[in-house]
């Protein structure tokens, strides 16, 4: 029982980090596989304020995400320069270089890393076990009410055109420099506050903790579940973390099978599991309108051009303009 | 330090360099994609060659096997894979390419395969050792050095006075105006794989050889810097990567011996890379 | 600032945008005056969209200067640009197409909004917002596929996409990028009268085109580029009897003759 408590822990705060990657890759089509940098940038601030400044959690919970935030803004700036595949190799490069610093800065721990984090209190009583999986849930739940809130302001939409066409979102108004530095500021502020509760969890960190290879975990899980949904990232963090915990044989091939995920969703569902106009997502929608009685509609079904006339007077929900980069060619590629 | 070994160091790490990145470089100029599996090719190739070297005792052989088999491997991932993202955005073949060499570097340190262990390369003095006046060349650095040349010559020969040449040539500046005007662009692509993976499965033994050790995840340092060499270099360009190869051995030599640790020499890779990316994205000498 | 028709809306003087050895752009000096529908023509390659790009601030200028209601505008960022109220369209269309046909249009409502904090505040869907891009859509003949999804729509509706997201803007100059570049004669037809329609509201217009037909019949007044130097500039008729004009075309893609704009 208390393993699986544990385990849950793991994936709600993987939940998070998922759930970050997907506002800065999947709402503003910012690629980024050096998402542990900001993992690791916001646990270590938040051990080293309370082994080596005697602070408590909470205030070092909220510095770490803060710091990680400005530092996301900071990191953020190759985003201004380059673009998709040059993009990726810089942000590759920034995870490379602060686990490097995170090794060799002594003022860091080095490799030694640092140890000794305390739980964090709340009134005296100490969260540990079920107590800290209520945290971590909070927080989860927090992260996936500022996305979903996000998603719906005029800076989700400023967003969706920068991911969809720079010039053509400069050409309406959207400093896309502006709404770049704010994509990276708010994943990287989410992902640092997630670092702070994996370093007061688990209670030592090492610079290892938030290699390359962790960024492509990150990657792995919001491309599974669904780039650019909320329901996405969530579902591949626990998939991905849980998975590997209760099938052992998963376990030792837990690489491969990040790796081996990433290769067949891209080849058969690019828009993940749970994505827009998946496979599973559309079945789970025709089940949704069956329960309610309403009339069968395939809402992935694109008004064709001599479809009759909605009618104007019913707006509308927002159409998720979170979705993210792998939707219309996949689309196109479904409709084989 | 002298000025001999400085000299000598920088041929033979930017010639090791020169190896894996050009046909990273030769892929991108082709599909455009960025081909980070490349760097398990390499691997790959490093281990056929050891195992093949143990059964039979010979250098040739082996690193032929070597570039055979990783030749394979890479035409296999083309066509077994990337073939069917072409028209895909970008991030699409990206994506599938780390999970391609996360998969494969963990496949390899499994103990059937190469485990997690380090294996020696006892292949000594393939090639003799050269005496000049100024200094000696061992044996592992001339092995290395002659391969090279003789590889260069030959991309050299290839790209410039052979029709599959000029159809990578045509196919890297627009591959649908090359596919229109009837080249065969599957063929192309593929033998583009096959000859950039085998120099890689062939970098792979001569590092082997050379370090006189193999590991699963030799791959991990090549597979960033690879990446630094082509950028610096200018995507897609072959030349770009022979010059940018030599100057990235250049500058960590050269900061190694007289500016001692600062930072690690693989650290130094990165922040050229962040730099070049930040100021130079085209590269030394790419056009913009 | 007011302006009145006939007022100096947007000034462009000596500008000029070189690309290494090419002159895309140079020495071009123009005005386009409140109220006026102007047409930029001339051959491939004269520099037309780069006249555009400068103006709009996708492009610095070399040298020279562009005002816009009297501010220079040269050099700064498009996005700027399009909050003074200059609104555009591109060449190859360019729509944001995983969102619906309104919330392409909602993206431009935004420019308010977008330079302050409250952009990361306020909800974009809000029945204000709403009311006012169902407007525009009606207005320029896209409210049926308001829900659908911008990148499936045909090239005629993907145009007047354009033509309406630039309206989002509440713009006081419009620049349209050979808006009717592929469309039906029908098609090109619907969109002259949408044009024409425009200055009555307060908007100017300064277009680029290829189709002859339609700038002369649409436009009071043509200036012509060639090779990024201004030909000849004067209302369609005496464009279309200038020899130097004709000479330029006949010379490139041959067009045999510039048809009258007598048929209004």
């Amino acid at each position: 029982m208390g393993y699986l408590v544990s385990v849950m822990t793991f994936a709600s705060i993987w939940a998070v980090l998922a759930l970050s990657l997907n506002i800065l890759t999947g709402y503003a089509g910012q690629v980024s596989l050096g998402h542990a940098a900001f993992f690791g940038i916001g646990a270590y601030t938040s051990a080293m304020l309370a082994v080596k400044a005697g602070w408590s959690f909470w205030p070092a919970f909220v510095a770490a995400i803060l710091i990680t935030g400005m530092v996301g803004a900071l990191l953020g700036l190759p985003s201004l320069r380059v673009r998709h595949d040059f993009l990726v190799l810089a942000t590759m490069g920034i995870n490379f270089v602060v686990v490097a610093v995170f090794k060799y800065v002594d003022f860091f721990g080095g490799a030694l890393g640092i140890i000794g984090i305390q739980k964090p209190q709340i009134f005296g009583w100490t969260l540990r076990g079920w107590g800290f999986l209520g945290l971590a849930l909070a927080y989860l739940l927090l992260s996936l009410w500022v996305s979903d809130y996000l998603r719906r302001t005029w800076a989700g939409l400023a967003f969706a055109t920068v991911r969809e066409d720079e010039e053509a979102a400069e050409a309406m108004g959207v400093s896309v420099p502006r709404f770049k530095i704010y994509a990276f500021a708010i994943s990287a502020a989410l992902a640092g506050g997630a670092g702070s509760l994996y370093a007061h969890f688990l209670g030592s960190i090492f610079p290892d903790h938030f290699a390359f290879v962790e960024s492509i975990g990150i990657m792995s899980m919001v491309v599974l579940g669904g780039l650019g949904t909320l329901r996405g990232p969530v579902v591949g963090a626990f998939a991905l973390k849980i998975l590997p915990e209760y099938l052992r044989v998963v376990g030792d091939y837990r690489y491969t099978l990040y790796g081996g995920v990433l290769v067949l969703m891209m080849l058969f569902q690019p828009q993940g599991i749970l994505g827009e106009g998946s496979w599973l997502w559309r079945r789970v929608h025709t089940w949704r309108d069956r329960l309610r009685g309403r009339r069968v509609f395939s809402p992935e079904r694109r008004p064709s051009v001599t479809a009759p006339p909605t009618n104007p007077s019913t707006p509308s929900p927002p159409s998720n303009p979170g979705r993210g980069v792998l939707q219309g060619e996949a689309d196109e590629h479904e409709e084989r | 330090m002298n000025l001999w070994n400085i000299l000598l160091d920088t041929l033979t790490q930017g010639s090791i360099y020169f190896l894996i990145a050009v046909g990273l470089t030769m892929v991108y100029g082709i599909l455009k994609i960025l081909h980070i599996a490349h760097a398990a090719v390499y691997t790959v190739g490093a281990g056929v060659g050891l195992a093949v070297f143990r059964l039979t005792g010979n250098f040739w052989i082996s690193l032929v096997a070597a570039m055979g088999v990783s030749g394979l491997v890479g035409v296999l991932i083309y066509r077994g894979v990337y073939f069917y993202m072409l028209d895909q955005p970008r991030i699409v073949p990206l994506i599938t390419s780390v999970g391609l060499f996360l998969l494969m570097q963990d496949l390899l340190q499994k103990p059937f395969l190469m485990g997690p262990y380090q294996h020696a390369f006892p292949a000594q003095d393939v090639f003799p050792s050269v005496r000049l006046p100024w200094g000696d060349v061992p044996s592992a650095q001339v092995m290395i050095l002659v391969l090279t040349a003789a590889t260069l010559m030959g991309l050299y020969l290839l790209f410039t006075r052979t029709r599959l040449g000029l159809a990578w040539q045509a196919a890297s500046m627009d591959r649908d105006m090359a596919g229109a005007v009837g080249i065969n662009l599957n063929r192309a692509v593929a033998l583009n794989f096959l000859l950039g993976s085998a120099l890689a499965g062939a970098a792979g033994v001569l590092v082997g050889v050379f370090y006189n050790s193999v590991y699963a995840t030799m791959g991990d340092v090549p597979s960033y810097k690879a990446f630094v060499v082509i950028v610096l270099g200018g995507m897609g360009s072959v030349s770009g990567t022979v010059v940018a190869s030599f100057l990235l051995a250049l500058a960590e030599t050269v900061l190694l011996s007289f500016v001692g640790y600062v930072l690690p020499r693989d650290a130094i890779a990165f922040l050229v890379l962040i730099l070049v990316l930040m100021f130079r994205p085209q590269g030394l000498l790419g056009r913009s | 600032m007011s302006t009145r028709k006939g007022d100096g809306l947007l000034e462009v003087r000596q500008l000029s945008r070189h690309f290494g050895g090419l002159r895309a752009v140079d020495n071009v000096s123009f005005q386009v005056h409140t109220g006026e529908i102007v047409g930029l023509i001339g051959p491939n390659g004269a520099g037309k969209t780069t006249v555009f790009n400068l103006i709009s601030g996708f492009l610095k200028p070399t040298r020279g200067t562009i005002h816009f209601r009297g501010q220079p505008i040269h050099g700064r960022r498009p996005n700027a640009i399009a909050r003074l109220g200059i609104g555009r369209t591109f060449q190859i269309v360019k729509p944001f197409a995983q969102l619906t046909v309104r919330e392409n249009v909602l993206a431009g409502l935004g420019h308010g909004i977008y330079p302050s904090l409250d952009a990361l505040r306020r909800h974009y869907h809000n029945p204000k917002a709403l009311a006012r891009a169902d407007a525009i859509l009606a207005e320029v003949g896209l409210a049926s596929y308001a829900d659908a999804r911008a990148g499936t729509l045909p090239i005629g509706l993907q145009r007047r996409l354009e033509i309406a997201r630039a309206l989002a803007l509440n713009p006081v100059l419009l620049l349209l990028d050979e808006s009717a570049a592929g469309l039906t004669h029908q098609e090109v037809e619907e969109l002259g009268e949408l044009v024409r329609a425009l200055p009555a509201r307060g908007i100017t217009i300064l277009l680029v085109e290829h189709n002859m037909r339609f700038a002369m019949r649409l436009c009071e007044r043509i200036i012509v580029l060639n090779q990024g130097q201004i030909l000849a500039e004067g209302p369609p008729t005496a464009i279309q009897k200038d020899p130097a004009v004709i000479e330029a075309y006949l010379g490139h893609s041959g067009l045999g003759h510039l048809p009258s704009a007598s048929r209004r």
